[in-house]
């Protein structure tokens, strides 16, 4: 198997998923998207889902504490792609001051999750499509494509149903609980940069290496460590995923504060 | 690189599946340096040993109970493949979790626990594999450490599981003798089993198929998942099952077998001029006929077209006699019933079960089932896409089945 129909088949079960989960809920469906290499990656796959125009919304949940990249990379490309985006943010939080110099968990709840929840009660969204990995995080390894949310956001972790053989769990508007789809959970790091290089996707420069530092996953500007490394293409990037033994998520604070901060986040609702 | 074989770890409760899979890892690099620095942190806060089991057991419920609750997969590279190991928890009322991960493994490996061979819980697994049709499996006599490395240990141990598997007609590649805590046999020959003249657990695994040989001359099968609407017109969307189409073939639709031709074969930006599984395009046909989501577009004619259907089914809810779940194959979803169990048992104890008609999770049976529409089907052995279906009560699955 060559690299091309390797590739193609990722992308392929990929959007397969999105297209049950649209033929299921139609308008209902938001997609997420954070402007970094998965999400980018996810905005790409709806597009080739429609085969044109895109039918469903964008979200971008704005902390306000993003890189100034994003907010540029964001305008450039909802723009040229032709994307309904919706922005959220938690103004009454902003006002009240709450900031990551203060206390990470809070910050996370309620400029993330809290505003989420916001942004999909205005709009009677009841699925949301989330560019998770399987490989980013021990606990999103824990996922299944279709993973039922509660009112409160929460996430039963004990009891996810069974999905086998491409069928998965729907469900008929349940009350004002939501469905979280993650049709990129079988992808790997190293598989959305071949990807990238493939499609020709853009990716914010914060990924290249400068100085000998880069991101390899970006977010907030405060919460988000560089790596040392001197890989400043995508071929380069390809070549020192293949050796590297460095987690991820490395410069994400919210991962690793404490044992499981990020298990407790999620089982709020946070992505 | 880019060959990933998908393999599940089966066998029974604290057999050491977790263990193994996180030997698997650390032995042949595959971890990251802050994945070792929390196991070793972990570990300690829980006045254990290095505990591997962590790799994979991310939850807190299961650290602090030491025991797998969900199904994971995790990445593990040598120079020569790659693998996506699965791991399942082994206890009885995790069913579903466990067939939930095993559904997506071309390949097994199947930890038996030297000390106690073959429980109900080696049994259970074993007899899940099967049903999912998956054929390369690989045996690790375990916990070898605890038996010196005693040669008859591992023949007994060895014995009792192959008469076990070829009782139910399933076959082993390998049975390697192991200790996955010490790391024996796992990435290179142990110095401690001189008497083992096969492979070590890695070499095996590279040398496992990656793809379903028996699948590969299949004809061309296109469920229809969705009808988008475009200026040209209808556009039938879905994933090609297996094999190959070109633009003007003639094809045709279930259930009637009307003919039908390609138009155009479209995907984002573009048209194409042929396509093959497992790629997701859209279709185009000259004949302006009105489909829906659930027929299927096809080339050849050896599609079993059917409302009556015998059917090999694994329960993980109970199913009560006149109840109609939706029988759901490929995007085919159609209400159903059991019009009669043929035979039945528990997965785990091979006990027949006492009511007749009513059938308890955890049971496997043969049987008959009458559909409200006809539906478009292949067998199992076949075409395992179109093969299998699931049986589903309100949201959830109810049972797993494959047509024989």
């Amino acid at each position: 198997m060559n690299s091309s129909s390797y590739l193609d088949e990722l992308e392929s079960r990929s959007i397969n998923i999105i297209r049950e989960a649209y033929w299921q809920y139609r308008e209902k469906l938001a997609v997420l998207w954070s402007m970094g290499k998965d999400s980018t990656t996810l905005v790409h796959l709806v597009r080739k889902v429609f085969l044109g125009d895109v039918p469903v919304s964008f979200i971008h949940i704005d902390t306000t504490f993003k890189f100034k990249q994003i907010y540029a990379f964001r305008d450039k490309y909802a723009k040229k792609w032709g994307i309904n985006l919706i922005i959220a943010k938690n103004n009454d939080a902003l006002l009240a001051g709450i900031s990551p110099y203060k206390n990470r968990f809070n910050c996370c709840d309620s400029l993330k999750t809290k505003a989420l929840k916001e942004v999909i009660k205005k709009y009677n969204f009841k699925v949301l499509l989330l560019a998770i990995r399987r490989d980013e995080h021990l606990i999103r390894a824990k996922e299944r494509y279709f993973s039922q949310r509660d009112k409160e956001f929460n996430w039963d972790y004990n009891h996810q149903p069974l999905e086998m053989w491409e069928q998965y769990y729907k469900t008929e508007h349940e009350e004002e609980g939501h469905l979280r789809v993650h049709p990129m959970l079988h992808w790997r790091e190293i598989d959305i940069w071949r990807y990238i290089k493939r499609e020709r996707l853009p990716v914010i420069d914060l990924y290249f290496a400068k100085n000998n530092k880069r991101y390899r996953s970006i977010g907030c500007q405060c919460c988000c460590g560089a790596i040392e490394s001197s890989a400043n293409s995508i071929d380069k990037i390809i070549r020192e995923l293949a050796v590297t033994r460095v987690a991820e998520r490395l410069g994400r604070a919210q991962d690793k504060e404490k044992e499981y901060m990020m298990q407790k986040l999620r089982s709020l609702g946070y992505m | 690189m880019d060959r990933i074989l998908r393999v599940v770890i089966a066998g029974e409760v604290d057999a050491g599946k977790s263990t193994l899979i996180g030997r698997l890892l650390y032995d042949t690099g595959s971890l990251h340096n802050t994945a070792i620095s929390e196991i070793l942190q972990a570990s300690s806060s829980h006045g254990s040993g290095l505990e591997f089991a962590y790799l994979l057991d991310g939850l807190e419920e299961e650290r602090e109970g030491q025991l797998t609750i969900d199904t994971t997969q995790i990445f593990c590279r040598n120079t020569k493949s790659g693998f996506w190991f699965i791991d399942v928890p082994g206890h009885a009322e995790l069913l579903r979790n466990m067939l939930c991960g095993s559904s997506y493994a071309q390949a097994a490996i199947l930890v038996i626990d030297a000390t106690k061979p073959l429980g109900n819980g080696a049994i259970r697994h074993i007899n899940v594999l099967n049903f999912l049709g998956i054929k390369q499996i690989v045996v690790v006599i375990n916990k070898l450490d605890m038996l010196n490395f005693d040669k008859n240990a591992f023949e007994r141990a060895k014995g009792e599981t192959l008469g076990f598997l070829e009782s139910i007609g399933m076959k082993a590649g390998y049975f390697i003798p192991l200790s996955a805590c010490q790391g024996d046999n796992i990435v290179k020959k142990s110095a401690r089993t001189i008497w083992y003249k096969g492979q070590c657990l890695i070499s095996a695994l590279c040398f496992l198929e990656r793809l379903h040989k028996t699948e590969r001359k299949e004809g061309f099968y296109f469920p229809i998942q969705d009808v988008y609407m475009h200026q040209a017109g209808q556009v039938f969307v879905g994933t090609i099952l297996s094999g190959k189409i070109k633009k003007n073939d003639l094809v045709y639709v279930s259930a009637q077998g009307k003919q039908n031709r390609v138009k155009a074969i479209r995907v984002f930006g573009k048209n194409k001029l042929s396509a093959l599984a497992p790629q997701s395009i859209g279709l185009e046909l000259v004949k302006k006929d009105r489909l829906v989501r659930g027929q299927i577009i096809y080339k050849d004619s050896e599609l079993l077209i059917s409302s009556e259907i015998t059917a090999k089914i694994l329960c993980v809810q109970p199913i009560i006699p006149g109840e109609r779940p939706f029988f759901n194959c490929a995007t085919q979803q159609v209400p159903c019933c059991i019009k009669q169990v043929i035979k039945h048992f528990s997965i785990s104890t091979g006990a027949i079960s006492e009511h007749e008609d009513c059938l308890d999770k955890q049971n496997l049976a043969e049987v008959f089932i009458m559909l409200q529409e006809k539906v478009a089907v292949k067998r199992f052995a076949q075409l395992q896409a179109l093969g299998r279906f699931v049986l589903k009560r309100d949201r959830g699955i109810v049972a797993a089945g494959v047509i024989v």
